[in-house]
């Protein structure tokens, strides 16, 4: 049965002006933003040559950490929309992990990192499979359980060293290099998330995944195996968290329930991918900087006391005011995002 | 070509679809009418497996469907639109055709959004319904008929068998339920089989080799049009939802026989 339609010649003629529309819009897209940022970054250790610039370094991987898990997250919170406030759990699974083999058999996160990314996607896999059966508010709570359940599990397992944890050791390398390997390892991790995140956004599977935000029912009935892509985008966005949680076990040399299952760890991740714009590919960069940029400003400024986690809060708040849909989201919505930030 | 045995849909105490069967030809244009919650929509939901019916069997070209997942019957050629229209609002109107078009295996899934032959086949629909130049418009600015017309066009491009169309022309001004019926007829005479839920008589008399009546969610008159015109239980059908309804089933009775 033919139900295809023979406007060939239409097309035809469409053809010429569709390809005229499609360059354009791929002639935005500023590949050398993100090419550049990556030659600052690697170049980055070679401060060190002057020491004093430990500060520097810790500052340039826990931002690459985050940059990698709040990219992560986005694949399903952005592009599937389905928010998961116990996302660190990938975090925690993948340190203990890593950092459980380390302190056995000495071998160094950095080899094991992957496998640990591997872990936590299936077991991502296998959450998915029960959690992503509810929506919206009700996925958010399960989420939640979720990380209640896997504090209590790990605080009482002894194995792993109950609440206090494992002392993991370190690498035998002087002080004013210690830093480097692990900061070239979280910046791999980071370059390796956003550039999945990009590929899915502009793979056909993003497209599905986006169809599952708006409105399953919708997508389901299009053809699309629903319920099989929501749980493959939860691990593959359980992976790089698992494999950051893995290289950050050993570089600060211990894992613990309290470092890795607290809920400010997936806020964290939750808040930069809203702030930079959830859906986009350099909008969880862009929210991880800000972030950790106001952060750092209001702990000098005011002391780390409490107050200044309420001066970042505030200017969250404000920031969302004015980009309903984050900084990147909103700008490129009004068609005002500046060419440098436009990667999708 | 579609057959459904003793279909039945329950919500708690309601029997929204109730021991329903009837089967649509194939190459046919059939009707499925009846008062407001008769249980049309409810019996499209079953049959495309938006909702997992409570009982009964829904049977495609010699498979049995009802078992299977939704994304798992549109991939065997039955494809709806739904009554009140579901859209993928920040999708373009490209992409919403895109997201229905029928993937070749796992390796596509991570090629790009939309292929270069997709791109042409959507266009093509586009260029059939008259709405070419809104292929890059989001769905969410889209007025309410040129949504309609979108959901038409998306369900083509997976290439079905068989239609579900609810409801195409409520809410569609004169002149695009005419463009809508010459689609439908347009595809039909293609050989696609339609099979549709409409509440404007005049359509369905006009468009359909068959009509299936539903009143409280059974099944009571199944015929060519004229036969179901004349049968007297669906003017009670009628007659029991408002008498101007009944007035205008008989007027149209009397309409369909001089035609006919
Ligand atoms: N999701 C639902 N939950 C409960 N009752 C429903 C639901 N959907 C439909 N119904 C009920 O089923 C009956 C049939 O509805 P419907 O199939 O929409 O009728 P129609 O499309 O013929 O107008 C109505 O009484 C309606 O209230
Ligand atoms: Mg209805």
């Amino acid at each position: 049965m033919s139900t295809q339609l023979d406007v060939s010649g239409v097309v035809e003629a469409r053809k010429s002006r569709e390809e005229t529309l499609a360059t354009t819009a791929g002639a935005g897209r500023q590949a050398w933003v993100p090419a550049t940022l990556l030659a600052v970054l690697v170049a980055l250790p070679a401060v060190q040559v002057f020491d004093g610039f430990n500060y520097v370094l810790h500052l340039g991987l826990y931002a690459l950490m985050y940059i990698a898990m709040s990219s992560s997250w986005n694949i399903l919170g952005g592009y599937t929309g389905y928010i998961s406030l116990g996302h660190n759990v990938f975090f925690c699974i993948g340190g203990y992990f890593s950092g459980m083999i380390l302190a056995y058999t000495g071998i160094s996160t950095l080899i094991t990192a992957p496998f640990a990314g591997l872990v936590a996607s299936l077991v991502g896999f296998g959450i998915g499979f029960i959690t992503l059966r509810m929506r919206g508010p009700t996925f958010i709570i399960s989420s939640i359980a979720l990380l209640m359940v896997a504090r209590i599990l790990f605080d009482n397992w002894n194995f792993v060293g109950g609440a206090n944890g494992v002392t993991l050791p370190q690498l035998t390398i002087d002080v004013q290099w210690a830093k480097i390997p692990y900061y070239y390892a979280m910046l791999f991790i980071a370059a390796a998330a956003v550039y999945c995140s990009f590929r899915i956004k502009h793979s056909k599977f993003g497209l599905h995944l986006r169809a599952i935000s708006q409105d399953e029912v919708k997508a389901e009935s299009a053809g699309i195996n629903t319920r099989f892509y929501k749980m493959l985008a939860f691990a593959i966005s359980a992976f790089f968290v698992g494999m950051a949680g893995a290289v950050w076990g050993e570089y600060i040399t211990y894992i613990r329930p309290s470092i890795f299952l607290i809920i400010l760890i997936a806020a964290n991740m939750v808040l930069m991918s809203i702030l930079g714009g959830k859906g986009t590919v350099a909008g969880p960069i862009v929210g991880t900087v800000l972030l950790i940029a106001f952060n750092e400003f209001f702990v000098a400024t005011l002391g780390s006391s409490e107050i200044n986690i309420f001066a970042t809060g505030l200017v969250m708040i404000v920031a969302l005011l004015y980009f309903p849909n984050g900084i990147v989201g909103t700008l490129a919505q009004k068609k005002k995002l500046p060419r440098f930030l436009d990667w999708d | 070509m579609l057959e459904v045995r003793g279909l039945c849909k329950h919500f708690g105490g309601i029997r929204a679809v109730d021991e329903c069967s009837f089967s649509v030809e194939k190459g046919s244009i059939t009707a499925l009418i009846g008062p407001n919650g008769a249980g049309k929509t409810t019996a499209f939901n079953c049959i495309s497996k938006s909702m997992w019916p409570t009982a009964g069997e829904v049977w495609l070209e010699g498979t049995r469907i009802d078992t299977l997942p939704a994304h798992q019957v549109t991939r065997r050629g039955l494809s709806r639109t739904f009554q009140i229209t579901r859209n993928l609002e920040d999708l373009s109107v490209l992409e919403n055709l895109v997201v229905q078009s029928k993937i070749s295996g796992f390796r596509a899934l991570f090629g790009p959004a939309i292929s270069s032959a997709e791109r042409d086949k959507a266009m093509g629909i586009l260029e059939f319904l008259g709405i070419t130049r809104l292929a890059h418009e989001e769905a969410r600015s889209l007025s309410y008929g040129q949504k309609k017309l979108m959901d038409f066009g998306a369900l083509l491009m997976s290439d079905p068998k068989i239609i579900l169309l609810d409801e195409p022309a409520s809410g569609v001004n004169p002149r695009l339920l005419d463009e809508i019926i010459a689609h439908i007829r347009a595809l039909n005479e293609k050989g696609l089989t339609v099979f549709i839920v409409e509440h404007n008589m005049n359509l369905v008399m006009a468009l359909s080799h068959k009509v299936v009546v539903m009143a409280h969610g059974q099944v009571i008159a199944e015929g060519s049009p004229g036969e179901v015109q004349s049968d007297p239980e669906v003017l009670s059908a009628y007659l029991g939802v408002s008498k101007k309804a009944a007035v205008e089933a008989a007027a149209q009775t009397a309409s369909g026989a001089l035609d006919g």
